[in-house]
């Protein structure tokens, strides 16, 4: 576990966290892309105080989903945009007892939660009343949950990350005190980066389907390996393939 | 993470000595630490992830002898070994000892009667304690493990540090004992108003006992010396049989919780242990006895045998019931 802020006290003495704050440690796992990762779910660790709100959360996760390119970029490798996914689709829910918090600081930001709501609603499905709420006004001090029971944030429309709430405890003279810090990520599962299938050194940043050229579908290669095979030396495409940016699991080691 | 291994035995062993010294001294108890340099608990884990651990383990185990049901002494003894275990660990910044919100105003009614009985060693020993700020103050007393697979293991503890659960003084307190006299003399009153003599009511209403609140008061503490005395007798026979027979007078003097466990396992195994032989077109399939005493065979149905065995007889385990 990374004790790095421990004790640490704020230059600014209006980000020092007050006697009576609250302290939640939650653990949030990884969505299983992985099927060795079925029973034992990877997850991070992360400190909140009771007094932020729920939107620095959502910021402070970071999933590999976020950065994903999308587009079939064979034809044109060095056109990939920069746009990734976090910065197209905004919306986001977290949630807990019966209420969806939804993200909606950014216009672009839709109703996820709309769809469930209505489901709930057309049947008597036994679920009771479910509703939606804005993210940005709430702060975890408001909010009501159990202790260890799996809650849902989701985002990118179909990205689900469970969240289970593993202790509650009022802030400690020993704890970190800059405001600025949390929340606070005190433990991360490492996953293992998938390499070139070339060279076996690099990080693999592209993927490739239906590739003539590839011994494997699909295959990863990293940007050197990918241009030398694909392209001749003044940019043409040989052979017949799919190609899309790759963004590893890995990346946040 | 696991348990470890001994932790508990040696927890009882020493808070076991430390109620045998029959003494609240910090003195006393500082003694019965050194004899058994018990600061080499912390010694079984040395890398730092399993020290956390192991730190944070043996303070949670400790803490549980501080709350009620336990008796007076041992909630000093343990106050004294959180004392001890804090200070001597090893982890760099130190462990912290986790206490509920909810027990906190009982701790703090623990700490006043300290003070009332003149203790002032304990009442040091946890001034001392608080202020350097060793406690977290948590929602729930044990933080949550995640192994799903592994069961949850009941923590017995030993009967002879709990204080003798009594049951009907926790009932008829001196509180409900004042409210009854209360009501009782309102109806009195009432009773002598709405009757043609004013100074004693009708004989036609007296419906009950006048003198019910006293005689509820000496059976009450006539069950409380009766419970103390069946203690001291149960504690006394366990001295002496450290030496004799131990089997043999154990089953005679068995404490209530035990006598009733006893009771219900002869119960359950008369009713468990006919197995129905099956019929001979059959007898291919004949049902094996399989204990469900041992925790290794939970979840297994009895094993069907193709030849047809008589079931054992379990001879040696019915002597040593009854």
């Amino acid at each position: 576990q990374e004790s790095h802020a421990v004790g640490k006290r704020p230059d600014n003495p209006a980000d020092l966290v007050g006697e009576g704050e609250l302290l939640l440690t939650l653990n949030i796992f990884y969505p299983v892309i992985f099927q060795k990762h079925k029973d034992h779910k990877p997850y991070q660790t992360v400190l909140v105080l009771g007094s932020q709100k729920l939107t620095e959360l959502r910021d402070s996760i970071s999933c590999v989903s976020d950065l994903q390119i999308g587009g079939e970029f064979s034809s044109q490798p060095d056109q990939a945009p920069e746009h990734i996914s976090k910065d197209l689709y905004k919306s986001a829910f977290f949630y807990f007892e019966g209420i969806f918090y939804n993200d909606k600081r950014y216009p672009e930001c839709r109703d996820l939660s709309r769809t469930i709501i209505e489901w709930s609603e057309s049947h008597d499905r036994g679920y009771g009343n479910l509703q939606s709420v804005k993210m940005e006004e709430y702060t975890f001090n408001d909010l009501s949950f159990k202790i260890g029971f799996p809650y849902l944030f989701c985002h990118q429309g179909n990205c689900e990350h469970i969240i289970i709430i593993t202790d509650i405890r009022l802030i400690h003279h020993g704890d970190c005190l800059d405001r600025s810090l949390y929340p606070l990520l005190i433990k991360k599962h490492w996953l293992c980066t998938r390499k070139c299938f070339v060279c076996k050194m690099y990080t693999a940043r592209w993927v490739t389907n239906k590739d003539s050229l590839a011994p494997e579908d699909p295959c990863f290669f990293c940007d050197v390996c990918f241009r030398m095979l694909h392209y001749d030396a003044e940019g043409n495409k040989l052979g017949e393939f799919l190609a899309y940016p790759y963004v590893d699991p890995g990346i946040f080691n | 993470m696991s348990e470890v291994p001994g932790l508990q035995e040696d927890c009882e062993e020493l808070l076991g000595a430390f109620q045998a010294a029959d003494t609240v001294r910090f003195e006393r108890f500082a003694e019965l630490w050194r004899e058994r340099r018990f600061h080499t608990i912390y010694y079984g884990r040395i890398r730092a992830l399993e020290r956390n651990k192991i730190t944070k383990k043996t303070l949670e185990l400790a803490q549980q002898y501080f709350l009620p049901p336990y008796a007076f002494q041992i909630r000093v003894g343990a106050l004294y070994l959180l004392y001890g275990l804090y200070n001597t660990q090893l982890c760099q910044p130190k462990q912290k000892i986790r206490i509920a919100l909810k027990d906190w105003p009982e701790i703090q009614r623990f700490q006043q009667d300290l003070i009332d009985s003149q203790h002032y060693d304990a009442a040091y020993v946890f001034r001392t304690l608080r202020l350097a700020r060793a406690f977290h103050f948590t929602a729930m007393p044990k933080p949550l493990n995640y192994r799903t697979k592994k069961k949850i293991q009941e923590n017995e503890f030993k009967e002879e540090f709990k204080d003798p659960s009594n049951r009907v003084n926790s009932l008829i307190t001196n509180d409900v004992l004042e409210e009854l006299m209360n009501v009782h003399e309102h109806y009195q009153k009432m009773k002598c108003v709405i009757s043609a003599d004013k100074l004693q009511p009708d004989k036609a209403l007296s419906l009950i006992k006048d003198e019910f609140v006293v005689t509820l008061k000496d059976v009450t503490l006539e069950h409380q010396e009766w419970q103390q005395n069946r203690m001291k007798l149960f504690l006394n026979a366990k001295e002496t049989n450290e030496m004799s027979n131990k089997k043999k007078e154990e089953t005679l003097l068995q404490s209530e919780g035990a006598e009733r466990a006893s009771a219900l396992a002869r119960i359950k195994y008369k009713s468990y242990s006919a197995v129905a032989e099956a019929s001979r077109s059959r007898r291919h399939r004949q049902v094996k006895l399989e204990s469900s005493e041992s925790g290794l065979n939970y979840g297994k149905s009895p094993s069907r045998d193709k030849k047809a065995t008589r079931r054992p007889q379990p001879a040696r385990r019915r002597d040593s019931l009854e």
